[in-house]
């Protein structure tokens, strides 16, 4: 009976506690700014361990949506539970909540004067309260994963766009966050950097992270993502399983959409 | 004519002790304007609100009227105003502090908006204390990117501090032209303080076109 249990959570995958854990509930949120409503209303839940891939044409709010979740951007109207922390929250609670959900950028927004060791160990150290030793110790383990252990005394220009990039997913990582948030990771790199960063995060969602990813690498969202979002307009269009969202279109702009985006190439293998 | 160095040694005691009084306007004044050119520029930094308006005002004010004026109006109008007597030394330190106050907040401000707003972003997203975003992410290539124009503004600020004769304060202009006066060696004394201004501020310009080159050439990589 016991054996059989290890065994089971040995193998357990991620889909084992989804249903049951949510650990984000968007209700009804709505951005504007000025009269352009960016936002129009959505609502979600994002279970413990799912990997959510947010596709859609550009201007449609998926990176806006993407950083209402960690307070980057101000809702207007609804809320967000994510984690034990209801958006719009305190400054303090901000914080708290942004400690345990980490963000990597399309732009890596590395420290450019810190090398990459104290890009990675500053964040442990001054909002953790960490020491120093146990925080070099983690970005070394951590920079070990990501396979860039020998650069570890370089600065980020010194680094290829994909390294820059799997840092910037480290020093996300060194916080230990319990959700992570990618806004269009691979779309600053050059075509032969792209795979190494999707490698880095194909790795993260077998060990069950929880990760919203906005998105233009459509076979990474078929392969990996456990769900689709479709975003247009400011709103939810369409959220369904990889295999349901790119065989059967539901929404004609879904159609356009998967259309353009096939045509054009841009899905990578 | 001939070029009377006698005068020159026989007084160029006073000359250095007005050198002595003009570097030290400078320093003073430049640390009064740091502080108070700091507080100015976080409160326009503010972008919106009673208080970054009244700095936009405060530096609006002192950046428009000509130096003269305002070294004037501290030393002789301020004192009326609040009914007490201060020194011509404070009132010239004061204004100087008030004119590089409003410069300095300027080149402030510049600086911290010199950082690319991601760097921000970032630190935010990784819940770093706001203290240490200020110091650890913002302060370093802020500073690098303003050091040469806060060392180019000293090198004004110096030459505005010769204003300061005006109002009778013994910096060095001061010891050239009454000591003019007083041997009609002006050409000596007049050339000399000129060489003295040329020795403390071009090495002071080339240390900012050193600072500049390095900034853009690690701005290149």
């Amino acid at each position: 009976m016991q054996v059989l249990e290890i065994e089971r959570s040995m193998d357990m995958k991620k889909r084992e506690t989804k249903d049951n854990d949510v650990v984000i509930r968007c209700k009804n949120i709505k951005k504007s700014y000025g009269r352009f409503q960016v936002l129009n209303g959505i609502s979600t839940e994002v279970h413990a361990g799912e990997v959510v891939c947010i596709v859609g044409p550009s201007g449609g709010g998926k990176s806006t949506f993407l950083r209402t979740l960690n307070a980057l951007e101000p809702i207007n109207e609804g809320s967000i539970d994510i984690l034990d922390v209801r958006l719009p929250a305190s400054k303090k609670s901000v914080e708290h909540l942004r400690r345990e959900v980490g963000m990597v950028f399309q732009s890596f927004n590395l420290f450019m004067h810190m090398s990459v060791r104290e890009n990675l160990i500053l964040a442990p150290m001054t909002a953790s309260k960490i020491s120093r030793s146990e925080a070099n110790k983690r970005a070394e383990i951590l920079l070990n994963r990501v396979d860039i252990s020998d650069q570890i005394d370089k600065f980020p220009g010194q680094l290829s766009g994909g390294q820059q990039q799997r840092v910037a997913i480290a020093r996300a990582l060194a916080m230990e966050p319990r959700i992570m948030l990618f806004d269009e990771p691979t779309s600053a790199l050059d075509p032969e950097m792209v795979n190494e960063v999707l490698d880095v995060m194909r790795d993260l969602a077998q060990s069950g992270m929880t990760m919203l990813v906005v998105t233009h690498e459509m076979n990474f969202a078929r392969e990996v993502g456990d769900r689709v979002m479709f975003m247009v307009d400011g709103r939810l269009a369409v959220s369904s399983s990889p295999n349901e969202f790119f065989e059967n279109p539901t929404d004609p702009r879904q159609s356009a959409f998967l259309s353009k985006i096939i045509s054009s190439g841009a899905s990578r293998p | 004519m001939r070029f009377d160095t006698h005068q020159l040694v026989l007084n160029y005691h006073l000359i250095l002790s007005g050198l002595k009084i003009t570097c030290l306007i400078s320093l003073i004044s430049l640390g009064f304007g740091v502080v108070l050119g700091l507080v100015l520029c976080l409160g326009k930094l503010r972008d919106k609100g009673i208080i970054y308006r009244v700095c936009c005002g405060i530096i609006d004010f002192f950046r428009t009227i000509p130096e003269v004026v305002l070294i004037f109006w501290v030393y002789s109008c301020l004192p009326l105003l609040l009914s007490f007597r201060i020194s011509a030394e404070a009132s010239g330190v004061l204004a100087l502090s008030l004119f590089a106050a409003a410069y300095l907040a300027e080149i402030f401000r510049a600086g911290v908006l010199s950082v690319p707003r991601g760097q921000v972003e970032a630190s935010l997203s990784l819940g770093i204390p706001e203290f240490y975003i200020w110091s650890r992410i913002i302060f370093p290539p802020a500073l690098r990117n303003m050091m040469p124009a806060i060392v180019n503004f000293l090198t004004e600020l110096i030459k505005a501090t010769s204003l300061l004769s005006a109002i009778g304060i013994a910096e060095m202009s001061y010891q050239a032209t009454i000591l003019g006066n007083k041997t009609f060696a002006y050409v000596e004394f007049l050339s000399a303080i000129a060489v003295l201004y040329f020795l403390i501020i071009f090495p002071l310009s080339l240390s900012v076109r050193t600072m500049e080159k390095r900034r853009l050439a690690s701005a290149g990589n």
